[in-house]
């Protein structure tokens, strides 16, 4: 459904002009989905004035559906949050976006089946059969399909609902760590998760994203801002509840309870051993360097793409060293 | 009869290729990039090199709109002839009928895979959905419309209610029916390529994860080939019209 | 006056009218059309009805033939109540104004559905058909369909269509209004041809006077809305009426006397 939003945002977004992202003096930050946990350090970052003591007026726009790269690319925003496979297969399409900090050090995407099932591993669910809901064209489905033979799956659409999940034992779909699954178990279903980073594709996730024409144009700006979600998202880990309240305000389809279980579910994807080394949100060149190679692998890109264009060392930018 | 054709067919012809032909030239020239709008030639080599997901998915969007717009057709007219049977009848009844016009298809469909469950069976549902209704205002209009002279002449006759409907009502109403089904099937494909994306298969899936992947020539390549299957079925009901209304009905009479 | 008649005995019915009064209602308001009618028609006579346009001669036509009821009075045929309508089908055919044929019909199919309706078996209302499109001299175009007719040709397998049934009495509205004078008087002409040979009962609703005079043997001239019998006038002329009759002076004398009676709305 997101896709279908998007569709219709795409003929908008191909109107407009650029104009460096601002409005009205503001910098606006795009979002690809609804205030949640997900994005908590962004708003504790905002909450706590990290950005505007910095001098960066960010402004939050955007939602599900949003075609986030492509209004980066346009100049409509200067930042935008995205998936780190988006950002590899924009660059391969011509698309000059860059990655600045990444909120998921290990992929918060899997597969929910019903407990009852008792299955071990995926595979076991492929081996099993029954019907797969997932979103058309996500490149970890793809990657499902050459590491297993999901001839047994009836593989249908996601439509971001887990209606269909509650009402079939035997349907199992695609999920966001902090999400569908404390959703299931709220319905009283009993669900059991299998990561996608445990088989072996383990993106970034919920990076931000800015065009590579404001990197090298105003590399502090960049910089500042990442340092700005850096302690945003510090301040989140140590207490989700205030930025909690803020997008439960924003977003009053979940409830409190919600977010807090979505808050601590995410914390072991966030900080990391590498996060606690080189800092909230850093990213290294191995793991861009596979993510091409695996894309390259499932003939997504045509090209083995440069890991090293595809996200900036903002650290480096700054001119500072990493935070302890 | 072959310069008849070739008039007919050459102007939308030569329109077509001369606005392929200016796009392709304008989008080159001004860069535009291939995620925001495809040049027709990357469009034409994504068809072509993605024709093994293309034309299995066209031929599944195909199957499903044909079934639904046959759905259509058969229970619309049916539809039509019982509200005509009284305007009591009608009062009581139409309003319903019009939901099926106004009801987003798009907020319906998800609710179609909970009733029908994922694949072909919530695709026809909706591609019937969304088609249903002109054909019943149009068949509705026709019943309605017939001339109350040769009403009078049946019921001279003693004509009954069935020799009525079928040697004099049906007739008159056949090229109100038809014009109706022109306009249901083009909705049909649309339909059907929105319970795709909720329900699964065909082309609507295939725009879906061109849209994930970033493929833009592919949605556009997608998007041709549904436009496509409405105009093949727009001119399948013109040449079913031609045929059945030739000899006798104005609008296709010098044809 | 009445001249020996033409080949066949009388198989028309006779119509009597006593009293019948029709009155519409619509949005509230009352309409009378109908203001009290009496009159008797003979069996095998071929009566015009001839009044002011609106005067309500199509209402009364149309009572006679059971499409509309009468709110006070008798319509009876051959001495029954006209409500009895059993065979009313059988008896009783209606030539409307304009030809009203079905379009998607070719001229057989259009001239066979009374018989078709009624159904009399197809292979004999075939035969009677394709006689009856070649009594109006249409035999050449019996394939042929309305869209391909002239108006005149129309009104011709209109009227086949009507005599198909071999009815005992025939109603006809205003039928060749639509038509130019040529065509007009080639089908009075033929009307009154067919009438001759098929001893029906007749009645002719018209406003031309000079139609009334030609086709007729008795003319009954109506009021104004709502309709009320002013005049009934057997008219003096020759049972064989060519089209020279219309030139000659006894024709304008008749024609002037109905139209006199036209023109004074009460006796």
């Amino acid at each position: 459904m997101r896709r279908v939003a998007a569709l219709g945002a795409l003929l908008a977004a191909v109107s407009l002009c650029a104009c460096g992202g601002s409005r009205d003096g503001k910098l606006a930050l795009a979002l690809n989905w609804k205030p949640e946990p997900e994005f908590g350090g962004l708003y504790e970052a905002l909450r706590t004035g990290a950005f505007a003591s910095r001098g960066l007026p960010v402004e939050v726009t955007g939602g599900p559906g949003a075609p986030v790269v492509q209004m980066v690319e346009s100049g409509q925003v200067a930042f935008g949050v995205a998936a780190a496979d988006e950002v590899v297969l924009a660059r391969d399409r011509g698309t000059d976006v860059v990655a600045v900090f990444a909120t998921y050090q290990t992929n918060p995407q899997g597969i929910m089946v019903h407990a009852a099932r008792k299955l071990s591993s995926l595979a076991d669910l492929f081996a099993a059969g029954g019907t797969l809901a997932v979103e058309p064209g996500l490149p970890y489905v793809k990657w499902l399909e050459k590491r297993f033979d999901l001839s047994r799956m009836k593989i249908v659409p996601y439509g971001y609902s887990i209606a269909p999940f509650l009402l079939d034992p035997m349907l199992a779909q695609q999920v966001f760590i902090t999400a569908e699954p404390i959703q299931a178990r709220r319905q009283g279903a009993d669900p059991q998760v299998f990561l996608i980073a445990d088989s072996g594709f383990d993106p970034y996730a919920a990076v931000y994203i800015t065009s590579g024409k404001q990197l090298r144009e105003e590399p502090a700006r960049v910089a500042a801002f990442a340092a700005a979600l850096r302690d945003g998202w510090r301040g989140y880990l140590d207490d989700p509840a205030p930025a909690n309240a803020k997008m439960g305000e924003l977003n009053r389809e979940m409830d409190a309870e919600t977010f807090r279980l979505a808050a601590a579910a995410q914390q072991p994807l966030v900080e990391t051993d590498f996060a606690k080394q080189h800092g909230l949100g850093a990213m290294s060149l191995d793991r861009w360097s596979e993510l091409g190679r695996q894309l390259r692998e499932l003939g997504l890109v045509d090209h083995e793409p440069d890991a090293a264009s595809c996200f900036a060392d903002t650290g480096a930018l700054a001119g500072g060293a990493s935070r302890p | 009869m072959i310069r008849r054709r070739l008039d007919l067919v050459a102007p939308p012809l030569a329109t077509f290729a001369a606005t392929t032909l200016l796009a392709e030239l304008a989008i080159r020239a001004m860069r535009v990039s291939p995620l925001l709008l495809p040049a027709p030639s990357a469009v034409a080599r994504a068809a072509w090199t993605q024709s093994a997901l293309l034309l299995p998915a066209f031929a599944s969007t195909t199957r499903c709109t044909l079934v639904g717009l046959a759905a259509s057709a058969l229970l619309g007219i049916l539809a039509a002839i019982g509200l005509a049977s009284s305007r009591l009848v009608e009062r009581a009844f139409y309003p319903y009928a019009i939901f099926f016009q106004i009801v987003p298809i798009v907020a319906v469909a998800p609710l179609l895979v909970i009733w029908f469950g994922y694949g072909p069976r919530a695709v026809v549902a909706a591609a019937f959905i969304v088609s249903v209704f002109p054909v019943i205002a149009n068949t509705l209009a026709g019943l309605r419309s017939v001339d109350p002279a040769l009403r009078d002449l049946f019921r001279l006759y003693g004509a009954g209610p069935w020799a009525r409907l079928v040697k004099l009502e049906l007739p008159w109403a056949l090229p109100f029916v038809l014009t109706g089904l022109r306009v249901a099937a083009g909705l049909a494909v649309i339909g059907a390529i929105v319970g795709e994306f909720v329900g699964g298969g065909g082309l609507g899936v295939v725009v879906l994860g061109a849209m994930r992947e970033q493929r833009t020539d592919l949605v556009f390549a997608a998007v041709g080939y549904a436009s496509l299957l409405g105009l093949s079925l727009f001119a399948l009901v013109n040449l079913a019209s031609r045929l059945a209304l030739r000899r006798w009905h104005a609008s296709e009479e010098g044809g | 006056m009445a001249a020996p008649r033409a080949e066949t005995a009388p198989t028309g019915i006779a119509v009597d009218l006593r009293g019948v009064r029709r009155t519409f209602a619509s949005d509230g308001d009352r309409v009378e059309a109908v203001g009290g009618v009496d009159l008797s028609i003979a069996a095998g006579e071929f009566v015009a009805l001839l009044g002011p346009s609106g005067c309500g001669k199509s209402t009364l036509l149309r009572i006679i033939a059971g499409l509309d009821h009468q709110d006070a009075g008798e319509v009876l045929l051959e001495g029954r109540p006209a409500d009895a309508r059993v065979d009313a089908g059988e008896r009783v055919a209606f030539v409307f104004q304009d030809a009203h044929l079905l379009p998607w019909r070719d001229v057989l199919g259009n001239v066979t559905l009374p018989l078709e309706l009624l159904g009399r078996p197809a292979a004999e209302s075939r035969d009677e058909a394709m006689a009856g499109i070649a009594r109006v001299g249409l035999a050449d175009a019996a394939r042929r369909f309305p869209s391909q007719l002239s108006g005149g040709m129309r009104m011709r397998v209109s009227l086949a269509r009507a005599l198909v049934t071999r009815p005992r009495l025939l109603l006809l509205d205003e039928p060749f209004a639509a038509l130019d004078e040529i065509t007009r008087q080639s089908l009075d002409d033929q009307l009154r041809a067919l009438w001759a040979g098929t001893g029906v009962t007749v009645l002719f609703v018209t406003h031309s006077t000079a139609e009334a005079a030609f086709l007729a043997e008795r003319a009954v001239v109506f009021s104004p809305r709502p309709a009320r019998v002013v005049l009934e006038h057997a008219l003096d002329l020759p049972a064989d009426r060519g089209a020279e009759l219309r030139a000659e002076p006894r024709f304008a004398h008749e024609a002037a006397v109905l139209f006199a009676a036209l023109q004074r709305p009460e006796r």
